[in-house]
C-alpha cells in the first residue's frame, strides 16, 4: 500500500480537493474498513485517497431530526447509529442492522456513507435503509445538491449513480406516520457474529390504531446484484392487518419476497439455500406475531 | 515512489507526540514498527481477529484498518499504556489472570483493551452489561486456545463492579 | 459386580497415592507466565528485531501442478534493497519431511499450491514483496490430480517423484500405509445380529494459530553457528531435521523458542520456509526474518487430514460389539508430513475404544496435488471417533436398544488388555459415560421430540486417547536439571516446551509442592536447545506426564542431597523430612532450606545443590503388527451435546456440552478447564463451521472472513466433570488431557443433530446449508399430510 492522502477538514476543502483531482485516480475513504482491505490486496501505485476521516462538518457527521425526516450524515458510524436512542425507538430495523454489522471495533469506524457507497448486495445498513425508503443527499464539487432514492442509487454490485465529481453527504429517512411498528432486521450467516450476510431481510411496517398497515417497506440483501426493495410484497401487506395474516397470506408474502430475489451460487452459499432461507425467514416475520 | 510525509500530533499512552508519517501508513505499523510498541499484535491485518485492537478516544478499534493520519488530535492507548511502575497491571489484566483466561496470549492484549473500553463506556452510562451483551461486544476478537469461556468470565467479573475496582483510569 | 471390585482396588491404590496431603497440586493456580502475556511484554516471533535484520519472503507456485521450465530473477535482483534471491539451483540441501520426499525449494516440478520456487531477502517487507512480483517463472502447466481415488488408478502419473510407494506399497501414489488386525473377523460377523456399513467423509481444516508462522534466522559467518528463533513444538527433532536439510552438524544449530502464539500440532514438523530462512541468512550473513501473513498462513501451513472412511461394524443381539472393519483413504497431499502417521492413533480407536473382539484396519495416505496435511491436536482421532460413534448410534437404532445402554454395555474397564495390547491399568470410561448421562439428563432429552421450527436433540460420544505419551520415536523421554541457589530460589531447566498450554505452571507447582518453595521463587527455563536437555516435544498430550515425571525424578535426587546435609546440620537421623514454607522439618527440628544450600556451597565438602534426571516412560515400542502397550496410561472421555436446530435456516445451535474426562488426577483445575473449553471450541468448529474449500487444488477461502472460526457469541455452556482414577504411572496419578476434549465433540454434535431431525449425516461440517438440504430431502420423502411443520 502506497498512496497519497488528502485529508480535507472542511466542506470547502473537500470540494476543492474533488475539483483538483478530477483528472487523477482517487478514491474516497470514510471509515476505510472495507477500502483499506481492498487497497492492501490491489492498490494501484498512483492513487490519492481523499480521506474523510478528518472532516469536521456537522452535515456530514451529525444526526438531525426534522419534522418530516431524520437526516444521518454520511460519516456517522455504525456504532453511533446502533447507540442512537431515536433510531432505536423509531427505526428498529436500522438499529438492528447497525448492531449486526461486523464487530464492535469495526462499527466504531465504519460509516453509513461508506456502507451505502460500497453498494455491496449484502450491505446490512443499505438493506435496512432501503426498507425505510431512505433518500441519498449528494453534493457535487460545485456545491450543488441532488437527491436520489436509495433504490435508484444502487446500480449493481459495487456500482452507484455517484459521479466522480460527487460525494454522498447524508441519508434521509422519512419519519414514521404512525408509531405502531413491526420493524426488524433478519441476518443469516454461518455463525452468529462477524458475518457477511448470506441472506438478509429488513422490514418496517407502520400501522394505525386498528393494526392496519399504512406504510410498508421490505428489502432483501445478498440475494441479487443489489439490495432489492420488494415492491410487490410491500404493496400486498399495505392495507392489511399484519398480525392477522392467514397462513396462506403469510406464504403468499414470503413467495412475493422470494420472487424479488435472483440469487447465485457462491463460496458462502448456493442459490438454492439462499432462496429457501429467504422464503423461510420472510415467513417467520409474520409467524411470530 | 515515496509519498509526501504528513505531520500528525497525537497522545499515546498519555504522552504527547508529533511525527511525520507516510500517508498510507496504518496505525498498527506506526505503533509496532515506528514506536516499537510490540504488545499490539498483528493477527490477520483485515479486521477479523481483533488482536491489534487499540483504544482511540475511548473506543476500541482495529489498528490494522485505521490510517495513522487519522489519529491526529486524538488519544491512543495501547496495552503498554495500562502498565505503570506503580501499578504494573490494570484490574482487567488481574481478572484475566485470575480466571485463567490467557493461554498462548497472542489475542490477549486486544481482549484486554476492548474489555477496558467497554468498562469505561458502561461506567459513563451507569450500566452493568449481561454476559450475553459482553460476548456480543467482544465478537470481533478471535481466540483459538481458550474457547472464550474464561475470557467472558473475566470480563463479566471485571464489568460487574460498579466502579470497576475503583481504579479504572481513563488516561 | 466385577466393576465394583476393581473400583475397590483402585481406591486402595488411590489411598497409597493420596497418602500425602497435597498443598498446591489440585488447586487452581494462574499461569506463571501469564502476566508477561497479558501485559504485552511477552516476545513472540513477530516482535523480534535484530540489528541489520533483513526480511524474507517466498514466491509460491501459481499452479498446483506444473513443470518448471525456468525461473528468472534478474529483474528482481536489480531492485534497490534486495540482498539475495535463492532458487533450487542456488542451494545445496537435502529433501525434508519424515519420508524425505519434500524438496525445500522446487526446481523441477511443483505439486501443490504452496510449493516454494524462490525466496527473497530484502531490507523491508515492502521491497521483498515487490521483488517477488518481478520474478518470472515459466511453467508448463499439468492437469493436477486432486482426488485420491483418481491417484490410485493404474494410469495416474506419479505425483511425488521421490515417493517410494511402488516399492513399498505396490502403488506409486501411496505415501504411507498401515494395516492392523486382531480377532477372528469372519466368526464375529456370524455372531452379529446387526451389521452397519457407512462411508464417512471428513473435511480439511486448519489450526488457525493466532500468531502466523514465523522464524528469525541468524547465521554467524564468524563461527558458522546458526541461531534460529523458531516457534517449534519439538525443538530437538527440529534441530536434527534442520541439520539434515542444511547438511550441517546439528550441534552448530541453536534453537531458541520465542513465546509461541498457538501450536495445536501445527509446529510438530519443520516446513520448507524454515530452512529457506536459514539459507537466506547463510547467504547474506545477516539475520533474516520470515513472517507469514494470514492469507499465506491459510495457504501454506498444515491441515488436518481429509479422509474417506469406510466403516463396517457389528453387534450381537444383546448389543455387544462383535467387530470393526475399516478402510481409510487419506488425502496426503503432495508431500508427507508427520500427519501421514495419524493411522497409528486412529487404529487404537478402532481396535480399543469400547470392547472390540475383532478388528481389521487399513489406512493409506495417497499423494495428490492438494496441499499436504500435517498433524493437528487429536491426530486423526476426531475423524476415527466420528465414524465409530455414528455407527454405534445406527446399530443401537437398528437393534432397538438405547444409545446410552449400548455404550455402557461395551465400555472399557480397568484392567482390560485390549485386542491391540493396550493395557488399561486404570480406566474411567464407564464413570465418564455415567456422569455425562446423568448430568445432561440424556435419557429424558433423548426421548422427548419436538415439532415446529426449532428442534432439540442430544448426542453422545466417547473417546480413547493416549494419556502418558506415545512411543513413536526412539525415546519418548524428557530430561530435567535443577539448580537450587543459596537464597532458596529454584531454577528448573526442562527439555519440555510451553506453547500456551500451561505446562510451565504445572512444573513449578510440582516443584513447589515437593520442595516447599513458594511459586514466586521458581523459574522455569525451557526455550533454548543450547541449555535444556533432551525432550521429544509437545505432542500426544504428554508434557505434564513425561516432563512432570522427569521433574519428580530430579527432585528425588535433589532431596537426597538436601536430606543428608540437613540431617547433619540438625544433628538427627536422615529421613523423609517435611519440606514446607521454605524449611526442612524433622520431628522437633527445622532448618531453612537456603541455609542448607549455603552450607552445601560453602561448607565442607563444597558441593552444588543441583540434580539432573532423565525420565523414559514405561511404554513400549509396538511391534510390526502394531501390537503393544504404547502409552504410559490412557485417557477416556465422554461428551453429551445438546443442540437446537432451526429448520428454517438449518442453523445448529449447540446449547450445552457435558464433558466428563478421566484425567487421572486434576493438577491445576483452572488450567485443565481451559484445555477442555479450548479443545471443545476447536471440536465444535470442526463439527459446524470450519472447512477449507478447494477448487482444483487452490484454496478458495484463505481468510478469517471466509474460514469460520467460532466467535465469543457462538460458544455453548460447558459443563465439565473430571474423573480422577489416580493412575500410578502419572505425576500424582495424572494423565494427559490436552487433546481429548476435541476428539468426541463432532461425533456428539452430529449424533445430536441426527437425533433432533431424524436425518443421518455422514460428513462434516454441518453447515446450515448441509443441514437444511438433508432436512428438505427428508421432508420430500415424507407423506404430504405429515409435512406440515
Amino acid at each position: 500500500m502506497n498512496f497519497n492522502t488528502e485529508s480535507p477538514a472542511t466542506r470547502e476543502e473537500l470540494l476543492q480537493c474533488l475539483r483538483r483531482h478530477q483528472s487523477a485516480d482517487f478514491r474516497l475513504a470514510a471509515g476505510g474498513t472495507d477500502l483499506l482491505i481492498e487497497l492492501k490486496k490491489s492498490g494501484p501505485e498512483d492513487l490519492t485517497l481523499i480521506n474523510l476521516g478528518r472532516l469536521e462538518d456537522e452535515e456530514f457527521t451529525g444526526i438531525t431530526i426534522h419534522p418530516a425526516e431524520i437526516r444521518i450524515g454520511a460519516l456517522v458510524t455504525a456504532a453511533r447509529i446502533h447507540k442512537d436512542p431515536y433510531i432505536h425507538e423509531h427505526f428498529p430495523v436500522l438499529h438492528q442492522a447497525a448492531r449486526s454489522l461486523a464487530s464492535a471495533q469495526i462499527r466504531e469506524v465504519a460509516t453509513i456513507g461508506g456502507n451505502v457507497c460500497q453498494a455491496s448486495p449484502s450491505g446490512d445498513l443499505s438493506c435496512a435503509l432501503a426498507a425505510l425508503n431512505a433518500t441519498c443527499e449528494i453534493i457535487d464539487m460545485d456545491g450543488k445538491i441532488r437527491h436520489e432514492t436509495l433504490s435508484g442509487f444502487f446500480r449493481g454490485p459495487g456500482k452507484t449513480s455517484l459521479l466522480k465529481s460527487e460525494v454522498l453527504k447524508g441519508i434521509s429517512i422519512p419519519v414514521n406516520q404512525d408509531e405502531t411498528l413491526m420493524s426488524g432486521f433478519i441476518k443469516i450467516g454461518k455463525r452468529l457474529a462477524m458475518e457477511c450476510s448470506i441472506v438478509s431481510i429488513g422490514y418496517h411496517f407502520q400501522m394505525n390504531a386498528t393494526g392496519t398497515v399504512i406504510q410498508a417497506g421490505i428489502a432483501i440483501g445478498a440475494v441479487a446484484p443489489t439490495v432489492v426493495f420488494c415492491t410487490r410484497a410491500a404493496a400486498f401487506v399495505t392495507g392489511k392487518k399484519v398480525n392477522d395474516l392467514t397462513e396462506e397470506e403469510q406464504l403468499q408474502v414470503a413467495g412475493l419476497i422470494r420472487q424479488a430475489a435472483s440469487p447465485i451460487d457462491d463460496l458462502r452459499a448456493s442459490a438454492w439455500y439462499r432462496s429457501e432461507v429467504l422464503f423461510n425467514s420472510a415467513r417467520s416475520i409474520f409467524e411470530k406475531a | 515512489m515515496d509519498k509526501k510525509q504528513v505531520p500528525i500530533s497525537f497522545t499515546i499512552n498519555g504522552k504527547k507526540m508529533t511525527r511525520q508519517v507516510n500517508p498510507s501508513l496504518l496505525l498498527i505499523h506506526l505503533i509496532r514498527d515506528e514506536l516499537k510498541l510490540k504488545g499490539t499484535k498483528p493477527g490477520c491485518m483485515e479486521g477479523e481477529c481483533g488482536a491489534c485492537t487499540v483504544i482511540v478516544d475511548g473506543r476500541a478499534v482495529n489498528s490494522c484498518l485505521y490510517l495513522a493520519v487519522n489519529i491526529d488530535g486524538k488519544q491512543v492507548n495501547t496495552i503498554e499504556g495500562l502498565s505503570t511502575v506503580e501499578r504494573p497491571l490494570h484490574p482487567v489484566q488481574h481478572k484475566i489472570l485470575e480466571h485463567g483466561a490467557v493461554q498462548c496470549g497472542f489475542c490477549t492484549p486486544g481482549f484486554v483493551l476492548s474489555i477496558k473500553a467497554i468498562g469505561d463506556e458502561c461506567v459513563e452510562q451507569g450500566i452493568v452489561p449481561s454476559r450475553k451483551e459482553i460476548a456480543k461486544e467482544l465478537e470481533g476478537h478471535l481466540c483459538r486456545c481458550t474457547g472464550y469461556v474464561k475470557i467472558l468470565d473475566a470480563a463479566e467479573d471485571y464489568l460487574a463492579h460498579p466502579i470497576l475496582q475503583n481504579s479504572s483510569d481513563h488516561g | 459386580m466385577r466393576l465394583r471390585i476393581i473400583w475397590l482396588i483402585q481406591s486402595f491404590k488411590t489411598a497409597l497415592i493420596m497418602d500425602k496431603k497435597l498443598k498446591l497440586i489440585g488447586k487452581s493456580t494462574p499461569k506463571l507466565d501469564g502476566s508477561e502475556r497479558v501485559s504485552g511484554r511477552a516476545v513472540y516471533g513477530h516482535d523480534i528485531e535484530l540489528p541489520n535484520m533483513l526480511h524474507g519472503m517466498i514466491l509460491r507456485s501459481r499452479y498446483p501442478s506444473a513443470r518448471i521450465k525456468s525461473i528468472d530473477c534478474s529483474e528482481a535482483l536489480e531492485l534497490d534493497g534486495v540482498e539475495c534471491i535463492i532458487t533450487a539451483n542456488d542451494v545445496d540441501v537435502n529433501r525434508i519431511s519424515y519420508k524425505r520426499d519434500h524438496p525445500v525449494l522446487k526446481g523441477e516440478t511443483v505439486n501443490c499450491q504452496r510449493d516454494e520456487l524462490a525466496a527473497v531477502a530484502a531490507t523491508s517487507r515492502e521491497t521483498a514483496r515487490k521483488a517477488l512480483r518481478l520474478i518470472k517463472v515459466d511453467y508448463e502447466v499439468m492437469e493436477g490430480i486432486f482426488d485420491p481415488f483418481e491417484a490410485l488408478k493404474e494410469d495416474a502419473r506419479q505425483i511425488n517423484l521421490y515417493g517410494k510407494g511402488a516399492e513399498s506399497f505396490g502403488n506409486k501414489n501411496i505415501a504411507e500405509s498401515f494395516t492392523y488386525s486382531h480377532g477372528n473377523l469372519e466368526e464375529q460377523k456370524k455372531n452379529s445380529r446387526v451389521i452397519v456399513s457407512r462411508r464417512y467423509r471428513l473435511p480439511r481444516v486448519t489450526h488457525c494459530c493466532l500468531a502466523t508462522s514465523n522464524i528469525t534466522a541468524d547465521y554467524s559467518v564468524l563461527d558458522g553457528r546458526l541461531t534460529l528463533y523458531a516457534s517449534t513444538q519439538v525443538p530437538f527433532l527440529y534441530q536434527r531435521d534442520m541439520a539434515h536439510a542444511l547438511k550441517m552438524d546439528p550441534s552448530r544449530i541453536r534453537i531458541i523458542q520465542p513465546t509461541i502464539g498457538g501450536g495445536f500440532g501445527s509446529k510438530l514438523d519443520m516446513y520448507p520456509f524454515e530452512p529457506i530462512c536459514a539459507l537466506l541468512s547463510m547467504k547474506t550473513g545477516k539475520p533474516v526474518q520470515l513472517l507469514y501473513d494470514r492469507e499465506e498462513e491459510f495457504i501454506a501451513s498444515p491441515t488436518r487430514q481429509t479422509m474417506v472412511i469406510d466403516l463396517t461394524t457389528g453387534a450381537d443381539a444383546e448389543g455387544k460389539f462383535t467387530f470393526r472393519e475399516v478402510r481409510i483413504i487419506m488425502d496426503n497431499g503432495a508431500y508427507t508430513s508427520w500427519g501421514a502417521t495419524t493411522p497409528f492413533v486412529m487404529m487404537q480407536t478402532y481396535s480399543s475404544l469400547y470392547q472390540v473382539p475383532a478388528c481389521h484396519f487399513r489406512a493409506d495416505a495417497i499423494y495428490t496435488n492438494n496441499p499436504f496435511a500435517g498433524s493437528f491436536r487429536g491426530y486423526g482421532n476426531p475423524q476415527a471417533t466420528f465414524s465409530v460413534e455414528r455407527n454405534i448410534d445406527l446399530m443401537a437404532e437398528e437393534l432397538g436398544i438405547g444409545k446410552d445402554e449400548i455404550r455402557l454395555i461395551n465400555a472399557n474397564y480397568p484392567g482390560e488388555i485390549t485386542g491391540q495390547g493396550l493395557h488399561f491399568k486404570t480406566c474411567g470410561a464407564k464413570p465418564a459415560l455415567m456422569k455425562v448421562l446423568e448430568t445432561s439428563d440424556y435419557e429424558r432429552k433423548n426421548r422427548e421430540k419436538q415439532n415446529g421450527r426449532y428442534r432439540r436433540g442430544v448426542g453422545l460420544a466417547s473417546m480413547l486417547h493416549v494419556g502418558g505419551g506415545a512411543k513413536i520415536y526412539r525415546s519418548d523421554g524428557c530430561g530435567t536439571r535443577l539448580k537450587l541457589d543459596h537464597y532458596g530460589y529454584l531454577t528448573i531447566v526442562t527439555g519440555s516446551s510451553e506453547i500456551g498450554q500451561g505446562s510451565e505452571t504445572v512444573l513449578a507447582m510440582i516443584a513447589s509442592e515437593e520442595l516447599g518453595i513458594p511459586l514466586q521463587q521458581i523459574r522455569v527455563i525451557n526455550t533454548d536447545t543450547d541449555i535444556k536437555p533432551w525432550d521429544v516435544g509437545v505432542h500426544a498430550s504428554r508434557t505434564s506426564f513425561v516432563a512432570g515425571n522427569s521433574l519428580l525424578g530430579a527432585i528425588r535426587l535433589l532431596k537426597d542431597k538436601l536430606n543428608l546435609k540437613a540431617a547433619r546440620l540438625m544433628e538427627c537421623e536422615t529421613g523423609d523430612f517435611l519440606y514446607e514454607a521454605g524449611s526442612i522439618r524433622a520431628d522437633q527440628k527445622e532448618i531453612k532450606i537456603d541455609k542448607v544450600v549455603r552450607e552445601m556451597h560453602f561448607g565442607s565438602p563444597n558441593e552444588l545443590c543441583v540434580a539432573e534426571y532423565f525420565y523414559e516412560p514405561p511404554s513400549s515400542f509396538q511391534d510390526k503388527q502394531y501390537m503393544g502397550d504404547v502409552s504410559g496410561n490412557y485417557a477416556f472421555a465422554s461428551q453429551v451435546a445438546e443442540v437446537e436446530v432451526d429448520t428454517y435456516t438449518g442453523k445448529v445451535k449447540v446449547l450445552n456440552v457435558y464433558v466428563s474426562q478421566d484425567v487421572g488426577r486434576v493438577l491445576n483445575p483452572v488450567g485443565l478447564q481451559g484445555q477442555i473449553e479450548g479443545g471443545l471450541a476447536i471440536g465444535i468448529g470442526y463439527a459446524l463451521t470450519e472447512e477449507m474449500i478447494y477448487e482444483k487444488g487452490v484454496l478458495q477461502n484463505p481468510s478469517f472472513h471466509e474460514y469460520k472460526l467460532l466467535t465469543p457469541v457462538d460458544m455453548p455452556d460447558i459443563h465439565f466433570y473430571p474423573i480422577e482414577t489416580l493412575d500410578e504411572a502419572g505425576p500424582y496419578g495424572s494423565k494427559g488431557a490436552g487433546e481429548a476434549p476435541l476428539i468426541p465433540s463432532a461425533a456428539a454434535i452430529a449424533n445430536a443433530v441426527s437425533d433432533a431431525l431424524g436425518v443421518e449425516f455422514q460428513s462434516l461440517p454441518l453447515t446450515p446449508e448441509n443441514v437444511l438440504r438433508a432436512w428438505s430431502e427428508k421432508r420430500q420423502h415424507e407423506p404430504a399430510n405429515s409435512r406440515k411443520v
